[in-house]
């Protein structure tokens, strides 16, 4: 479903009415050359299949486009949609649909991660398959037949942009995706005592993780009407001066809001690399680990853990 | 708009109902020192649980008052700021030093009942 959508979305940007015809006007794609690709149209269409032939004997001769071609269902389409392209190419329309279709080609390709330049080579393959037979429509006249061939490789470069487009925008969204379920990845605020909250920061903190935390935590200490909060840094392998920047000043919101912040679980490394950075961090109280956290915010609390004595004449 | 100041035992409490001019912050500053010193009050506890701004010259102003009331002898608490407010705050550099925070109004006079405690015993 989510697909599907990602997909319409991204030829709507890519491909709008405007895009098109700048395109178009980028390939310099003229009224000449549509009549010169009128002119060989039945040359091209008469040998259809050799020139299909051509692209995937070429992909063939690779190991990386096994991908492709052991797929049948993937086959199939592929070979449909390049026969259409080659139909579409000297069809003289090229409109919306003739758009969709290369953009639906070039995801295709990445979905079976073919190889980017092994991609350019069987279409140079297949280019030169059809120039083979525009040269030979004209055998007297090769300025003649240079011409209308060149007319036809505007097209086709054409073309090679629109697919390139539809195979970045691809992996860009695949990217995004990915960054979104990082993001979704949340920073929970865990209150464990009455009125002590722990939140346990893993991984790599950038700026808008940062913030997404430190909004949480605020939100957290509303919600939980804490007293003292434990930020445990054991699982954040680097800390740079920003981010450092960012704990003090969540530090100082939360006491804002009446809560006391300790920070624990810096490593010895980033320790090491926040002295070196000269980050001033006197207005954090840090301690060694999660527990001595936990100990001192009991403490700050009124709180104190006991042992409970269980004799064997008590247990039943 | 003015704000209302209560009296409760030896705690003013100043309840911050809407979004205050500069005028009004600066009335209320005057009208909590002279109050502090008629009342022989202990604490101030001002509650901005209303306020989804605050600006560089309400800071200011809180910072002045919180050192105003403490010269005559109570200490000021500022309750309920609101998440997106301390945010802010932060991120503009004002950090409101030296005035005691605290989540809602209950904490506050516990925390005015802590620090007049500690002022009593360092006499």
């Amino acid at each position: 479903m989510r697909e599907t959508s990602f997909q319409t979305e991204a030829s709507t940007i890519l491909f709008g009415t405007v895009d098109l015809e700048r395109r178009l006007r980028f390939g310099n794609v003229a009224g000449e050359d549509r009549a010169h690709i009128e002119g060989v149209k039945d040359t091209v269409l008469d040998h259809l299949d050799e020139h299909l032939a051509a692209f995937f004997d070429h992909l063939a001769q690779y190991e990386e486009a096994q991908g492709l071609l052991r797929r049948a269902d993937m086959m199939d389409e592929a070979k449909r949609l390049e026969r259409e392209h080659i139909i579409a190419m000297v069809g003289g329309a090229y409109g919306h649909d003739y758009f969709e279709q290369r953009f639906r080609l070039g995801q295709l390709y990445n979905r079976a991660q073919l190889d980017f330049a092994l991609f350019m080579g069987a279409f140079h393959s297949q280019m030169s398959s059809i120039g083979r037979r525009i040269m030979a429509r004209f055998p007297k006249d090769s300025g003649k037949a240079f011409l209308h061939f060149t007319s036809f490789k505007k097209v086709a470069f054409f073309d090679l942009g629109i697919i390139v487009d539809a195979m970045m925008t691809d992996r860009e969204q695949t990217i995004l995706r990915q960054q979104e379920a990082i993001r979704e990845l949340s920073t929970p605020a865990l209150q464990v005592r009455d009125r002590l909250l722990i939140l346990p920061i893993i991984g790599l903190l950038d700026s808008y993780r940062a913030k997404q935390l430190t909004d949480g935590l605020l939100q957290a200490i509303r919600a939980h009407r804490a007293k003292v909060v434990v930020m445990d840094l054991t699982g954040v392998a680097t800390v740079d001066s920003k981010v450092a920047n960012h704990l003090i000043q969540t530090v100082a919101a939360a006491r804002l809001m009446g809560a006391t912040a300790i920070v624990t679980g810096l490593s010895a490394d980033v320790a090491q690399s926040l002295v070196t950075l000269g980050v001033d961090l006197s207005k954090l109280s840090t301690i060694g680990d999660l527990q001595g956290g936990i100990e001192e915010a009991e403490q700050i609390l009124g709180l104190s853990t006991v042992r409970i004595d269980r004799s064997p004449s008590t247990v039943v | 708009m003015a704000v209302p100041v209560l009296k409760q035992g030896d705690v003013l409490i100043a309840s911050i109902q809407s979004a205050l001019t500069d005028h009004d912050l600066l009335q209320l500053k005057d009208e909590l020192a002279e109050k502090v010193g008629r009342f022989r009050s202990r604490g101030v506890i001002i509650d901005v649980t209303a306020l989804d701004v605050m600006d560089s010259f309400a800071t200011r102003t809180l910072r002045g008052l919180a050192a105003t009331t403490r010269l005559r002898g109570a200490e000021t608490v500022v309750v309920g700021i609101q998440p997106d407010v301390a945010m802010a705050l932060v991120e503009l550099g004002l950090t409101l030093d030296g005035v005691a925070t605290a989540l809602d109004l209950e904490e506050g006079l516990e925390v005015l009942a802590n620090l007049t405690e500690a002022h009593h015993r360092g006499r």
